[in-house]
């Protein structure tokens, strides 16, 4: 395919034809090499050649370029240097070097590539050696005397013999464990009368058993033994390079129990079932994330503390991390502050004006009752305080935060130390707790507790609420409630008492006139007298135990009665409740009231002495 | 850039290690002996194990299947026992000749001496001595006929020291070899399949054995055998064919002078040849396995599918398959369906499969799972995942079809978290004689040069260096 044939498949007009065929001569003459794919290639360029350098390769040369004759070859014998014995001659088919024929031709750069065999073995009279003898490797396996055996090497379990025996294995299987261990086949030799001669008794007590029981560990712990300790004798430690020592001490601290639980876990591994390595897959792909996962984290954790990075102190702050360290820190600061200030707001309340005499003694007291067994004689800190910086490490590594001192109910008094089953999240306070006790009430119930306690003069907040103070509170809401229910259910069973007296009464109007007159009469009698028996009872409930029946009650019960007949009495009971209820609390004048609270007030009298004190 | 042939006229590089001495090796099995040059990629001579023995006298051995026809007076044996140990030694060493020498040596040339082109009439008047001075040169000759090439001999991984040593004064007393290598079929096999450390299964004509190959060299506590193998099988499909309704006669081919076709499970047609002479029993018993042998290679599979073949469902499944048609020397022929999954079921499962008499029957160890998990149990932990993935299946009998599916199945049933990788040649030929190759590329290998053990090294340390050297 040349450029013509684009041409045609294009329908490009032929314009420069007629030059072509001279520009083609022209262009054959440099590259007439040019073969297979890369010629068509440069075909399609045709006028403009492209620019594509075509890759001439050394290696394809036409097979039948050369006429040369046929080369020669020859079976020549030559020797490997790599065996034990050097006698061994075999014969390999080699090419015979013409030199003076060979000068410049292909296969002669081939053949320098080649090896050095042939350049070496230009003469026949030298026998060459085979170019795989630089192949041959050998292990070095550690070599002893006597002397040094018995110096450094003896064992309890290994005789020189037995580890003679190792070392050789370990030599002709190249330190392949597993092959060396396969073929440890150790027996004993014979012990007669000339080996008990010697003196070598332990030939004869080796039992073979013991031999035979070697795990593959135990041949490689004596090695590495051996090997290190020659390692160390030939050269000292001291004066190996670090590649030796890192060998020696890799050598030296062969753990053989460890291999062997390595083992243990390769074999379970290699029992596992299918479902096994699969959810062992997916747990490794879980663990991946999460660490990957906790990377990411970290970072942001780390770019957030970084943003938070409070300056440092400048000096070293390093002796007020142990808890001594502190007590002095604030004996020092309560010491600078007590000429400034005279009181300190001390939480608990306890007598704000010496604060530090009583803390640091007791303090001291608990620590050392609780650290005494332990640190033996420790100086107070209060003297100590110089010696505490220096002592630092000392206290921090003696005492752990878990030592706790014990109080007792006294100090745990001073300190305002409570001891809860449940505590709730966060700080709160104490008068949050007052307030819940009266959020928890309907607005009329937190009315009325308002109004009796403005009756006992007690504030609805407290002032200070410390923890006595609130506790007291408490109680002092508690039985206000239940005086509050108190007098609910006596003003019921008054209402109902009311009632029934008027029934009473009633009935006995009833009774005693003559029946001749009409209803209309009957009624309005019996408005009277209910009126009557209304204005009665009041009184009576007054003075009985009612604190607050107020006469406004009294009257528009009247009407209610008016309104409605006797034998509605019963509902009529109820609603008078509610309604007095209601009319009760904005009515509520101050006399009635005071009296019933002084009633009142001898109930919860212990309590606000105590509010008062 | 198409693959040109390599150029007569460049010398090959040496890059893929090979530098050939012109070594020769061979592997006697129970079934087959190879023997061939070192280099190449199948043996040259491949000669039954069996020979022929004439007993009339004076007694005769014929080497090479053409020559095993019906004589009389003659019977056929083995120089190897069913170990594939050389048993009989004194043949063992002409078969070798005969296949080393007469078979892949050129012809001598008469010594000039001979010849008769030499002969002087005067020394006609006056032999005597001249006789026995040539008589003595001849048998120099003899000697020196493998002196040229260095030779590498296979054994059986179990073979004794014994017949190892033996083997050894054959080669270097007898033959005059320069060099001489002795090395075990697993490992060569192991070679023959590119890999250094291998778990090799071999099943064989006589025998199966498991090794496992750790970088070259066999480990031996792991080595295990079993005597399930061709034979085994052809006595499974004895059985099969004596069980079977109607009971099948085995006719080996020989003993047929014509026949005519007839259908399926229809009365044989054929008319037998009549030989005037006694047969005896050893080659009729040869003849008939070359007939089991058509029928494992053309019948006989392994059940491949998921699970076994005795599992519920799997059997009724077998039955639904293709049946294939075996036509026997006498023209009777049936059709086998299920029978034929049922014969190699044996391999796997020591339950399964027809009954065999007792001395034939497989203990629950010996089957081929068995003997993978035996092996790999005697091999460091650390070795054995290694081993999982470089399975090597070599051996005539694991041709059978659906062999090596079946021992995937097996093995990943065994061990179901490993990665489990078969490596089985696709060639029957490499398949066959993986030993042989394997022996043919190490004896080939530049590196290898200082391995042989020396006729000097034989001489100084006796036979004894042959359990030295080759560990």
């Amino acid at each position: 395919m040349s450029s013509s044939d684009v041409r045609d498949v294009l329908n490009l007009s032929e314009g420069a034809s007629g030059t072509r065929p001279n520009k083609k001569q022209r262009l054959a003459a440099p590259r007439p090499n040019l073969k297979g794919l890369a010629r068509e290639v440069h075909n399609l360029g045709g006028d403009n050649p492209i620019a594509i350098v075509p890759e001439v390769t050394q290696f394809k040369k036409r097979r039948f370029a050369n006429r040369k004759p046929a080369s020669r070859w020859e079976m020549r014998s030559f020797r490997n240097s790599a065996r034990d014995d050097s006698t061994l001659i075999l014969k390999h088919w080699r090419r015979i070097e013409e030199k003076q024929e060979n000068q410049g031709s292909p296969a002669d750069e081939l053949k320098q590539e080649n090896g050095t065999q042939e350049g070496q073995a230009p003469t026949q009279d030298e026998m060459e050696d085979s170019s795989f003898a630089k192949f041959n490797a050998q292990v070095s396996v550690p070599q002893y005397s006597d002397d040094q055996y018995a110096q450094t090497l003896t064992s309890d379990t290994w005789t020189k013999d037995e580890t003679d025996y190792l070392l050789d294995l370990a030599k002709a299987f190249d330190l392949r464990w597993p092959l060396i261990w396969d073929r440890y086949e150790w027996t004993p030799p014979a012990t007669n009368g000339e080996a008990n001669e010697n003196g070598d008794e332990s030939k004869a007590i080796v039992p073979l058993p013991d031999t035979q029981a070697r795990t593959m560990e135990d041949l490689k712990a004596r090695y590495y033994e051996v090997a290190a300790k020659m390692m160390a004798v030939q050269k000292p430690v001291q004066y190996m390079t670090q590649p030796e020592f890192a060998l020696h001490e890799l050598m030296a601290h062969f753990n053989p129990e460890q291999e062997k639980m390595r083992k243990n876990f390769a074999l379970n591994a290699f029992t596992r079932s299918r479902e096994e390595a699969r959810e062992e897959e997916s747990l490794l792909l879980e663990i991946k994330r999460i660490l990957a996962r906790s990377e990411r984290f970290n970072e942001e954790r780390r770019e957030l503390y970084s943003r938070l990075d409070y300056p440092h102190a400048e000096t070293d702050i390093s002796s007020f991390k142990s808890s001594a360290g502190l007590q002095t820190l604030l004996g020092t600061l309560m010491n600078a502050s007590s000429k400034k200030r005279k009181t300190l707001p001390g939480p608990e309340g306890a007598s704000p004006s010496n604060p530090a005499p009583p803390q640091a003694p007791v303090q001291d007291t608990g620590r050392r009752e609780s650290t005494g067994p332990s640190t033996g004689n420790r100086e107070p800190p209060a003297t100590g305080t110089p010696t505490t910086a220096s002592k630092k490490g000392q206290s921090q590594t003696q005492q752990p935060p878990a030592e706790r001192p014990k109080l007792t109910e006294k100090e745990e008094a001073i300190y305002g130390v409570t001891h809860h089953d449940r505590l709730g999240s966060g700080p709160t306070f104490r008068t949050e707790k007052i307030n819940k006790l009266f959020s928890h009430k309907s607005n009329q119930q937190q009315l009325r507790i308002n109004n009796t306690l403005n009756e006992l003069d007690v504030p609805s907040k407290l002032a200070m609420p410390t923890s006595a103070t609130t506790s007291q509170y408490e109680q002092l809401l508690g039985a206000v409630n239940s005086l509050l229910e108190a007098r609910k259910v006596s003003d019921k069973l008054d209402g109902e008492i009311k009632i029934e007296l008027a029934k009473k009464a009633e009935r006995e109007k009833a009774n005693a006139p003559p029946d001749g007159e009409n209803s209309k009469a009957q009624e309005d009698s019996s408005k009277e007298n209910a009126e009557k028996g209304a204005v009665t009872t009041a009184p009576e409930a007054e003075t009985t135990s009612k604190p607050n029946s107020p006469d406004p009650d009294d009257v528009e019960e009247g009407d209610a009665a008016k309104n409605t007949e006797a034998a509605g009495a019963q509902k009529e009971e109820e609603d008078e409740i509610g309604v007095e209820g209601k009319a009760a609390r904005p009515g509520s004048s101050g006399a009635a009231q005071k009296r019933s609270a002084s009633v009142l007030s001898t109930a919860s009298d212990k309590s606000s002495k105590r509010q008062k004190k | 850039m198409a693959q040109q042939p390599l150029s007569s006229a460049a010398q090959p590089t040496d890059i893929y290690g090979g530098d050939e001495v012109s070594a020769l090796v061979l592997d006697p099995g129970y079934c087959n002996t190879r023997a061939g040059w070192a280099g190449e990629d199948v043996p040259k001579s491949i000669l039954p194990s069996f020979y022929g023995h004439s007993t009339a006298t004076p007694t005769q051995n014929f080497f090479g299947d053409e020559r095993l026809i019906p004589r009389a007076d003659f019977e056929i044996r083995n120089y190897m026992n069913k170990d594939s140990v050389v048993e009989d030694w004194d043949v063992a060493p002409k078969i070798w000749e005969h296949m080393l020498i007469n078979r892949l040596q050129p012809d001598k040339q008469t010594p000039p001496s001979k010849n008769g082109l030499n002969d002087d009439p005067k020394e006609k008047t006056q032999d005597g001595e001249g006789d026995v001075a040539m008589e003595e040169t001849e048998n120099q000759e003899i000697e020196k006929l493998l002196q040229e090439n260095p030779l590498l001999v296979t054994e059986a991984p179990w073979n004794t020291p014994k017949a190892r040593e033996k083997t050894t004064e054959v080669i270097m007393e007898t033959w005059g070899c320069p060099a001489f290598w002795l090395s075990r079929t697993p490992v060569l096999s192991a070679f023959a399949a590119g890999k250094a450390t291998a778990l090799v299964i071999d099943v064989g004509g006589a025998n199966t054995s498991v090794a496992a190959i750790h970088d070259g060299m066999v480990l031996k506590r792991s080595i295990q055998k079993s005597p399930i193998g061709g034979l085994w099988l052809s006595s499974q499909i004895r059985s099969l064919w004596e069980t079977s309704e109607p009971k099948v006669t085995l006719t080996p081919t020989y003993m047929v002078e014509n026949k005519t076709p007839v259908d399926a499970l229809a009365p044989v047609q054929a008319r037998l040849r009549q030989f005037p002479y006694q047969i005896h029993s050893s080659f009729r018993a040869y003849e008939e396995e070359r007939v089991l042998t058509e029928f494992k290679e053309s019948v006989v599979e392994v059940w491949n599918k998921p699970g076994r073949l005795n599992s519920p469902g799997n059997e009724e499944f077998a039955k639904t398959l293709p049946g294939r048609v075996f036509e026997m020397p006498d023209g009777w022929n049936q059709m086998w369906r299920e029978q034929r999954f049922k014969l190699t079921e044996g391999l796997f499962d020591e339950t399964a499969g027809y009954p065999l008499p007792e001395e034939e029957r497989v203990a629950k160890n010996q089957t081929i799972p068995a003997l993978i998990r035996a092996a790999l149990e005697a091999v460091d932990v650390d070795l054995r995942g290694n081993l999982l993935a470089n399975v090597v299946v070599t051996g005539s009998t694991t041709l059978i079809n659906g062999f090596n599916d079946r021992l995937q199945n097996e093995l990943a049933a065994m061990y179901p978290g490993m990665k489990i990788k078969i490596h089985a040649a696709g060639l029957t030929s490499e398949r066959r004689f993986g030993a042989w190759i394997g022996g043919s590329i190490l004896a080939s290998l530049g590196t290898f040069h200082q391995m042989w053990i020396s006729r000097k090294e034989y001489e100084e340390n006796g036979p004894g260096i042959v359990e030295k050297r080759c560990k």
